[in-house]
């Protein structure tokens, strides 16, 4: 065990001690001791900010020019005949300009453009010389440099896209009821998908509002929102859409309210949310409420004489049933 | 931020295989025409392509954002459902498509064009490509050079031109030619 320990501490000795003063290790010397200082420095009260992010920068340059430069001399590091340290150092270079644990928007930039970067990295040698002047390249390296931009624009695009549809996914959920196997441009890992659309939340958050506005209110009133119910409602939807995932979605999904139903004294209010955006196979579907909003007779509270019966006065109750809404499939009308 | 485990796996090994068919035909195509050696026109052809495919991917991600919702929803139903929303659309829709279809063509091949020029000015070939001997000359050739004016040039860049057009339109053949047979082949099988 001990041998182990001490073969180990040598080896490792003998890669990071520097046997030159001018090699990759001093660099990454450096950057520990600047890290260090840093470090030493944010416990130390009242210490200045502007010198702790200078000393932590500084470590970074320091990490990533130590990669480059050792990842340089690595020759053999290759896959299938092709040096990739330039898109490790580009791993560190991306770490470095866009701190990717701090959002989620740094993480897909430093992703996405890690390819295009790593290409900057290994181009850089080919223009600068070693005294910093530029050079332009051998016209063999320069064809080389065209073809690898070229393949890492396109791993760069293939990224995006992927984000750009996590964002669609994202911004109109309800393209998920049903699992995307129809798609020739993606695959959907969930087998079977039968999410609920958005519109559940949406009818739900709805009759909320109708709830607050109606119950317990005297019925004259009530009659009078149901006369205007258009405008009700669309300060209702107003609020409900503030408390949804994905507000933007209502461009695809329509409330639609029509002219509510009496019967006896009450009234039939259905609430429907259409989907009008893209569905597999062509399809559509849309999700309905049905709200009773009934009058009921309550005794007012005033004073009475003892004998005399208690005034009543009329309220309304709102009921819209306790399950939630379901999508109705059903073919597009052409 | 949670992600859902879509991913655009289909996208790619489709564009890797029909960039291997265009590629094979173009370079072929490019080989015969402009005499190139076996390697180079294979470089060269796989150069344009991804040139092609790239400024392809750059207009996608620019422009969809930017387009109205009505697009952008066709977009979707495009890439998501494999089919188009075609409620109130189908007059315009034909004609759209046929405008991009016509602009991706052109656009194409422009690219493709001043990308083989540029490599084959790399390779210096691009002088030699007007040395080629020519055919026959035409009697307005005659006159022209007569004339002293430089037919050569002309008679170059135009079979360069020419060139560059054919590959291209085999490219787009095949490509579509394989899409239809794919579509015949799921209706079949449906």
């Amino acid at each position: 065990m001990q041998d182990i320990f001490q073969d180990l501490n040598a080896q490792l000795r003998q890669l990071l001690v520097p046997k030159d003063i001018f090699a990759w290790q001093t660099l990454l010397l450096l950057s520990l001791f600047s890290l260090f200082i840093a470090g030493a420095l944010d416990t130390v009260e009242g210490a200045s900010q502007l010198a702790i992010s200078l000393l932590t920068n500084l470590s970074w340059i320091f990490f990533t020019a130590a990669v480059w430069w050792g990842l340089s001399e690595a020759k053999s590091l290759k896959v299938a005949d092709f040096h990739i340290g330039p898109w490790i150092t580009g791993a560190v270079l991306c770490l470095f300009l866009f701190r990717p644990w701090l959002s989620e928007f740094r993480l897909r930039w430093a992703i996405s453009s890690w390819p295009i970067i790593s290409t900057g990295v290994m181009a850089l040698p080919h223009y600068l010389n070693w005294e910093l002047e530029f050079k332009p390249p051998k016209d063999a390296v320069k064809k080389t440099l065209i073809m690898t931009l070229l393949v890492n624009l396109l791993l760069s695009s293939w990224i995006s896209f992927h984000f750009r549809i996590q964002d669609w996914v994202r911004s109109y959920p309800s393209l998920l009821v049903r699992s995307l196997d129809e798609s020739d441009f993606v695959v959907d890992f969930v087998i079977d998908r039968q999410q609920p659309s958005q519109g559940v939340a949406l009818l739900e958050g709805m009759i909320r509002e109708i709830e607050k506005d109606l119950d317990n209110q005297p019925w004259y009133q009530t009659e009078r929102w149901l006369y205007t119910r258009q405008i009700e409602l669309e300060s209702a939807l107003k609020e409900t859409l503030r408390s949804l995932e994905a507000p933007d979605e209502q461009v695809l999904l329509q409330v639609e309210a029509p002219a509510p139903t009496q019967s006896d004294q009450s009234y039939l209010l259905s609430l429907k949310a259409i989907w009008s955006g893209p569905m597999a196979r062509n399809g559509a579907f849309d999700l309905e409420k049905i709200c009773k909003i009934s009058p009921v007779d309550a005794p007012r509270a005033v004073p009475t004489e003892a004998d005399e019966p208690q005034p009543l006065t009329r309220l309304t109750e709102v009921d819209c049933g306790e399950d939630p809404a379901e999508e109705r499939f059903r073919a597009r009308s052409l | 931020m949670e992600y859902e485990p879509i991913l655009p796996l289909k996208t790619i090994v489709f564009q890797v295989l029909f960039l291997l068919v265009a590629i094979a035909i173009e370079a072929g195509i490019l080989r015969q025409r402009l005499r190139l050696g076996f390697q180079t026109s294979v470089q060269y052809a796989t150069v344009i392509n991804l040139a092609a495919v790239v400024a392809g991917w750059i207009t996608f991600l620019v422009l969809e954002p930017l387009s109205p919702m009505e697009v952008k929803a066709q977009i979707m139903s495009y890439l998501l459902f494999n089919r188009l929303l075609v409620n109130g659309w189908t007059t315009e829709l034909g004609a759209i498509l046929f405008a991009i279809a016509l602009v991706s063509f052109f656009g194409t091949f422009l690219i493709k064009a001043k990308g083989l020029e540029y490599f084959l000015r790399i390779d210096k070939s691009w002088a030699l490509l007007k040395k080629q001997p020519k055919k026959k000359l035409t009697r307005g050739d005659i006159y022209a050079k007569a004339r002293g004016g430089g037919v050569e040039d002309s008679q170059t860049t135009f079979d360069f031109t020419d060139t560059v057009i054919q590959a291209n339109a085999a490219s787009f053949s095949a490509i579509l030619l394989l899409m239809l047979l794919r579509f015949a082949i799921q209706g079949w099988s449906a």
